[in-house]
């Protein structure tokens, strides 16, 4: 059996006394995409956070490759970011600095030439679909433009294992459709391995290999797409049908 | 019993607040040893807090200067004492007003926007964000702030200092017609070389208040655009008040 690329055992993180992560278990296997399902406010985000080490976990090991991130000190866990790319939910862009420099931001701090940067900036907003944008500043972006531009910059520095934190959230349609494709493209060209957290439906099925649901802290089951709409369990059938009643204890609801 | 929870949650706040300044520094100190340290930040971050800062700090000190020249000659003209002016307005510049006016001048333009910046990076997760692109933020985001603040403070007093006494000069000997050749003796007349180092020592340790608690408000920043608001009053508050007491602690231990 190949060993997972990404290995979460028995995570556990609370704020206070709200328990977030109540001891979450997740691989992902090498050049696979697993997508993580479950309502606003199960620590999907946490989850992400506590892999890339800007949480730390009060309990339960992260393995990278078989190695354990959990314990790294930080400038060994830097030192890993290098093979990690990460869009995340507002694209994050830096607005101090123009969009090439956001794209080739890590090659710019490992010491790559301006000029050298900016090609290879250019080389991927044209894979991403976007022209003669390198010197405007993220302001100027409308949402979708500045989405991808975060996926360049994430994909800039050719990474193994991306990470997306909602892709699709505030976009329309079409350019949900524009990202989703993009991210496929990305995943199989480039032979990635993927972890989406996201609370579309739509993007689970067409974009993850299998699919995990968190819920109450713990992933109920990871499966595959159909799998996923053959699956019996009551949680799991109220959140892929997108139904109010049902078992799913709603946080400020009473059932 | 509201009371008594109003006064716990101020006693949280103060003791939350008390223990984030320390950490932060331990985090800088941790680091400053070893590179990279991003000199040509430092630079942009010593221009935002030294160049841009000069304006205000020039007209602050030279206005400071004029008034206090006005106000101790009223006093000291009422026992014919006119020519101990001159030395009043530079030890009390040099030592005193020059550090604590620059620094509260500077803690209100730069700390606020110290702590609005990091905390508009911090609840848009373009702190995060950096982390992800394998630099450390505390490196590349508060060691310059911090170094150049520190760096910065003193030169601002000196040049403050030097305008301050140019003001006393400027109404004593135009205003209140004193002979300009003693006024120059008595500026220098009492005052020792100490009396400056004094000042420009206080400087950089109001430096570096200004540049801690500006950014660990808004590093440590949460929960949305209020959060950045509030940072940035904490920022300017804690700042002012800090400046104010470790003014008196360092007259009191060190310069008496």
């Amino acid at each position: 059996m190949t060993t997972p690329k990404i290995q979460v055992q028995g995570l556990k993180k609370s704020f206070g006394d709200k328990k977030v992560l109540d001891g979450v278990d997740l691989d992902v296997l090498p050049g696979e995409s697993v997508v993580v399902i479950g309502l606003s406010g199960t620590g999907k985000s946490v989850l992400i956070k506590c892999i890339l080490g800007l949480l730390k976990p009060d309990a339960g090991h992260i393995l990278v490759d078989g190695e354990d991130w959990s314990t790294l000190a930080n400038d060994e866990q830097l030192l890993r970011m290098r093979r990690i790319g990460m869009l995340f939910q507002g694209a994050a862009l830096f607005d101090s600095m123009s969009v090439w420099k956001n794209v080739a931001f890590a090659l710019l701090q490992q010491g790559m030439g301006n000029k050298e940067a900016r090609t290879r900036a250019g080389e991927v907003l044209e894979l991403v679909g976007l022209h003669n944008v390198e010197d405007k500043m993220p302001a100027e972006l409308s949402g979708g433009m500045a989405k991808r531009v975060g996926l360049a910059r994430a994909i800039c520095h050719k990474p193994e294992i991306i990470f997306y934190d909602e892709p699709l959230t505030g976009l329309d349609p079409v350019m949900a459709d524009v990202i989703t494709r993009l991210m496929q493209r990305l995943h199989s060209e480039f032979n990635v391995t993927s972890l989406t957290i996201a609370h579309s439906m739509m993007l689970a099925r067409t974009f993850g290999n299998r699919i995990a649901m968190l819920y109450q802290g713990r992933n109920l089951k990871q499966m595959s797409p159909d799998e996923l709409d053959s699956c019996q369990d009551p949680i799991i059938r109220q959140f892929v049908e997108g139904r109010s009643e049902g078992p799913i204890h709603l946080q400020g609801n009473r059932t | 019993m509201k009371v008594l929870q109003a006064l716990g949650a101020w006693v949280e706040a103060v003791f939350y607040a008390a223990g984030r300044y320390p950490h932060l520094l331990i985090e800088i100190l941790r680091r400053i040893k070893r590179p990279p340290w991003f000199p040509q930040l430092i630079l942009e971050q010593a221009e935002h807090v030294g160049v841009q800062s000069l304006p205000v700090v020039l007209l602050t000190a030279l206005f400071t200067g004029m008034v206090l020249a006005l106000q101790s000659y009223i006093g000291f003209h009422r026992f014919g004492a006119e020519n101990m002016v001159a030395t009043v307005v530079s030890l009390s510049m040099l030592r005193e007003l020059g550090p604590v006016l620059v620094g509260l001048m500077v803690a209100g333009r730069v700390g606020a926007s110290f702590a609005a910046e990091l905390g508009t990076m911090r609840v848009s997760e373009q702190i995060d964000a950096l982390w992800t692109l394998s630099t450390d933020p505390l490196r590349y985001l508060v060691m310059p702030r911090f170094i150049s603040a520190i760096i910065m403070l003193p030169l601002l007093v000196a040049l403050a200092d030097a305008i301050g006494i140019f003001g006393g000069y400027v109404i004593s000997v135009f205003m209140l017609g004193q002979n300009p050749h003693s006024y120059l003796e008595n500026s220098t007349l009492y005052v020792e070389l100490r009396d400056m180092y004094s000042g420009l020592f206080k400087a950089g340790c109001f430096g570096a208040i200004i540049g801690l608690v500006g950014c660990a408000e808004g590093f440590y920043c949460q929960g949305g655009a209020q959060g950045v608001g509030q940072a940035t009053t904490r920022a300017v508050v804690f700042s002012a008040m800090s400046i104010l007491v470790s003014d008196y602690l360092l007259t009191a231990w060190l310069f008496q």
